[in-house]
């Protein structure tokens, strides 16, 4: 790369709108630019979802009706577009086919929701209809397919997209950058993996319960999810949320050990005995989370998440539901979520779930402890149902 | 310690079945148009089995899905699960649950991708167990694997004769319906191609049920491609057209049918009965092909291996077997249709789809039909094949939405293309269908336009048109083409322009 090259880089701004698969994916983006020559400053990503977000970027963008986290992707476009005190060179929008999933090799596919990955040119085209806004604003608008469940097609992807926008790109830099995407989107991942592993030995030491989160990634937005896990644990209530559930293969092992011993599955990771067509990334891990809870003592409550119009949830009630209640294990879900917080019932519903929890969890660990073996990774002693409390 | 996983939740899963009691039973499939169904159930038939294609969706069907499912799903999911359960809740009731679980099995297309279309099983199993019938046999068939095998127990198997036997049904059934909706707009004696339509499905029917079996993998393969069987009888069939007389100086607009798979390929109240009401309002419809969706299917494996050549070993040499594949199957489509005269639409080229669509929808962008409804549109507007393309867009369909959002661009860019892409619900009709029928006036008068506009060209007017036509009976008959020039979209105005050509007064473009 020659000097010109690299001072154009470091000057070159991205911002990357922080909206579905994004979620999951914000670290592999930031290795990616690092490596580049970019200087982590000057990657930006928009601000979570909100209300006045839409409003004041994306009101009269959309082209179509549709499930409210896609609808929500033309307020971070047009914050990206408008709302910055430095302007941005590039609104980088990935089309994610296809993401790398822990339960990637053990599932048909790795797919992404047909709506995630069509999104960006969706939304494009509400900031094209009457004019093109990304070029009156000199931003250039790239938007690569990208298969991150196949991760050696990723760098030809993002060089023929790149190319010619970053100044002087190459192939071989553009794989290396790939390679240095997944390793700290891996070490990331690893990091809140240990951090659920740690409330999980406590709550396995304290004999404490924990509630698990099912639900899609971009559920983490404020604007989203609405919180609603932050409200069960204000009521002191460890929360695990299952894209980042420790996977190590002893404890695995040690969850699933019945379900190996009797060949009803393959692999702690095999989600065929309760969701055969797993095409879908997101709703596969989904469904192995709701496996996850049903069988984990401590694990004494799980919530379902799902957004206003999503296509892609529906199928799924029934089995996720059928998977965590056949267990013993509490089971809430609140679906159709959209742009208002109805703090009121909420707050109804976090109440009454935490009524549940602090009545039913004892008497729920225990019965799951029953199903299990004594010698648990989790606790250096063996634990067993009839250890008192 | 005993510890056991058994009162874990697990997926229904269907219990195995053996030749003998297929014997007993009846395979149930369902969710194309009734010509296809009458011919795939022949082919089932030539396998050893019995079959029966459900009977085609009500609205009574749509209200079953909403109850026995989970809420929220498109409606196809909902027609196609209630479909099922209707059929299956009668039949429980006449004969009793034990029976119906002995007496049939549904055989369904699935196991496809990102969109519910890979997780219909899902609603089917809800609604069985719903209903008490955790016992009933669903079998998936994966559409990419033309060679399953057999299912548990080796009752079923989805081996190469029963699939190359379901697609050849398919291909020879798409020309006939091409060939019957570029008649029945222009036939002069009301019902005349209903009806011959109805004897030539018969008669394909019965082709394929008497199919000569040709070995299990590549020998049948290859007879399928050259043998002159199914064009000897296509050729029968166009020869029975032949009775049909054609008034094609009847001013119509061309409707394009698109849309979501399920949508556009159904005739029926899951669509509103589209099709025929627009033929009653006045337009000839160009329907949805049902080999155009198998041509996509093969392009999205053959850009899969274009994405692996020079990064996985190998991708070349599959890349390249699959796209002579691909040109294997275009051919015996076009060899069908020329067999019918070359008078059905022919099958856009995928790539040429591809091409249009690649501003405004990236090719790999999966799920329902990907690129190819901005494609089509385009292809349809830019080459005059129809004066108004219908998109049939299912109520809560993932894909459809996202293209749909795409088209409006397209339309930004091509303000003269007349698209109604038509929320189908299944119960709101009037609203939907007054809402195409906004666009079909527009495309009527454009028709009307278009052909004013080759009478000057021509200098022919529909009176002097007439007395040539008769004076030549071979151009009255449903079996004369009259092919789509590019200048205009209608046939009375490219019927104009074929007299104009073979007078000589046709003027230059
Ligand atoms: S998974 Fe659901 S919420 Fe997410 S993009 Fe797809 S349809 Fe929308
Ligand atoms: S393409 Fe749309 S309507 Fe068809 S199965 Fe998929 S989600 Fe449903």
């Amino acid at each position: 790369m020659s000097e010109a090259d690299r001072a154009a880089r470091a000057k070159l701004r991205v911002g990357i709108p922080k909206a579905l698969n994004v979620w999951t994916t914000h670290q592999f983006w930031l290795g990616f630019f690092q490596s580049l020559g970019l200087s982590p400053r000057n990657v930006v990503f928009s601000s979570d979802t909100s209300d006045e977000q839409m409003r004041e970027f994306g009101s009269g963008r959309g082209t179509v009706d549709c499930c409210y986290p896609v609808k929500c992707v033309s307020g971070h476009y047009g914050e990206l577009i408008f709302g910055q005190k430095r302007k941005i060179d590039i609104l980088f929008s990935p089309m994610i086919y296809s993401l790398a999933s822990f339960l990637d090799g053990h599932a048909m596919d790795s797919l992404a929701c047909p709506r995630v990955m069509a999104a960006p040119e969706n939304i494009k085209a509400g900031f094209l209809r009457e004019k093109d806004v990304f070029a009156e604003n000199r931003i250039a608008h790239v938007a690569p397919l990208v298969t991150l469940a196949e991760p050696k097609l990723v760098p030809r992807q993002l060089f023929d997209a790149l190319q010619g926008v970053v100044p002087g790109l190459g192939i071989e830099e553009t794989a290396r950058a790939v390679e240095e995407g997944y390793a700290t989107l891996a070490a990331f991942n690893e990091n809140l993996r240990a951090r659920s592993r740690e409330i999980l030995e406590w709550c396995a030491r304290e004999r404490r319960p924990c509630v698990m989160v099912l639900a899609r990634p971009y559920h983490m937005d404020p604007g989203i999810g609405h919180e609603i896990e932050a409200d069960l644990q204000a009521c002191g209530y460890p929360i695990l949320w299952l894209q980042y559930f420790p996977t190590d293969p002893e404890l695995l092992n040690w969850i699933f050990r019945a379900d190996l011993a009797e060949g009803l599955i393959k692999h702690p990771f095999d989600i065929d005995d309760v969701w055969p067509s797993s095409y879908s990334a997101n709703t596969n891990e989904i469904l192995w989370g709701a496996k996850v809870a049903a069988r984990v003592p401590w694990i004494t409550c799980a919530i379902r998440l799902a957004s206003y119009e999503c296509g892609m949830d529906q199928p799924s009630f029934t089995p996720v539901q059928q998977i965590v209640e056949r267990s013993g294990t509490l089971f809430f879900s609140f679906q159709e979520l959209d742009s208002t917080k109805a703090a009121g019932s909420v707050k109804i519903r976090v109440e009454t779930i935490s009524y549940y929890l602090e009545r039913n969890s004892p008497g729920i660990i225990e019965a799951k402890l029953r199903h299990m073996d004594p010698a648990c990774p989790l606790l250096r002693r063996p634990v067993s149902a009839d250890l008192p409390a | 310690m005993n510890i056991s996983a058994k009162h874990h939740f697990r997926a229904y899963t269907p219990a195995p079945i053996t030749r003998e009691q297929i014997d007993r039973a009846e395979i149930l499939f369902g969710g194309l148009h009734w010509r296809a169904e009458r011919v795939v159930e022949a082919v089932f038939e030539n396998m050893g089995y019995r079959a029966r294609a459900l009977p085609a969706a009500t609205r009574d069907d749509l209200m079953t899905g909403r109850e026995l499912a989970d809420i929220g799903q498109c409606c196809p999911t909902s027609f196609t699960t209630g479909n099922l359960a209707n059929f299956l809740r009668a039949e429980a009731e006449r004969i009793g649950p034990a029976a119906v679980a002995d007496r049939y099995v549904y055989v369904t297309a699935g196991s496809c991708g990102a969109c519910r279309f890979g997780q219909y099983h899902q609603s089917y199993e809800l609604a069985l167990r719903n209903m008490g019938l955790e016992a009933f046999r669903l079998f998936l068939i994966d559409q990419k694997k033309p060679d399953q095998g057999a299912a548990e127990g080796g009752g079923l198997d989805i081996n190469m004769p029963l699939t190359i036997g379901a697609v050849w049904a398919i291909l020879c059934t798409d020309v006939l319906q091409g060939l019957e909706y570029r008649t029945r707009p222009y036939e002069v004696q009301a019902g005349q191609t209903d009806a011959v339509v109805g004897d030539c499905v018969e008669l394909l029917h019965e082709a394929f049920r008497k199919r000569p079996y040709r070995g299990k993998k590549w020998g049948t393969l290859a007879w399928h491609m050259s043998t002159g069987y199914f064009i000897n009888v296509l050729r029968e069939v166009f020869r029975r057209f032949d009775v049909i007389e054609v008034d094609r100086l009847r001013v119509k607009p061309i409707v394009k049918i698109t849309g979501e798979f399920y949508l556009q390929t159904v005739e029926g109240d899951p669509n509103y009965n589209i099709h025929r009401w627009l033929e009653s309002e006045g337009a000839e419809v160009y329907p949805a092909a049902i080999a155009v969706w198998l041509d996509y299917l093969i392009r999205c494996e053959v850009q899969k291996l274009e994405d692996k050549v020079g990064v996985e070993k190998g991708a070349r040499a599959k890349l390249a077997a699959l796209r002579g594949a691909q040109r294997l199957f275009r051919w015996s489509f076009d060899r069908m249709r020329a067999a019918l005269g070359d008078i059905p639409f022919e099958m856009p080229d995928q790539y040429e789809l591809r091409r249009l669509a690649a501003p405004y929808f990236h090719h790999r962008l999966s799920g329902g039909e990907g690129d190819m409804l901005v494609g089509k549109a385009l292809w349809t507007h830019k080459k005059k094949k129809a004066h108004m393309i219908c998109e049939l867009s299912p109520y809560a369909c993932m894909p459809n939405t996202m293209s749909i959002g795409a088209m409006a661009g397209v339309t930004g860019k091509y303000p003269d293309l007349l698209y109604a892409p038509i929320e189908i619900k299944g119960d709101a009709e009037v609203h939907a269908l007054s809402r195409c029928q906004m666009i079909l006036t527009e495309a009527k008068k454009r028709a009307i336009r278009e052909f004013v506009e080759v009478m000057e060209r021509t200098g022919l007017t529909p009176e002097e048109a007439k007395p040539l036509i008769d004076a030549h009976p071979r151009m009255n008959r449903a079996t004369y083409r009259i092919p789509q020039t590019g200048i205009a979209a209608g046939m009375a105005a490219n019927t104009l322009l074929q007299l104009a050509g073979a007078r000589g007064t046709r003027k230059a473009a």
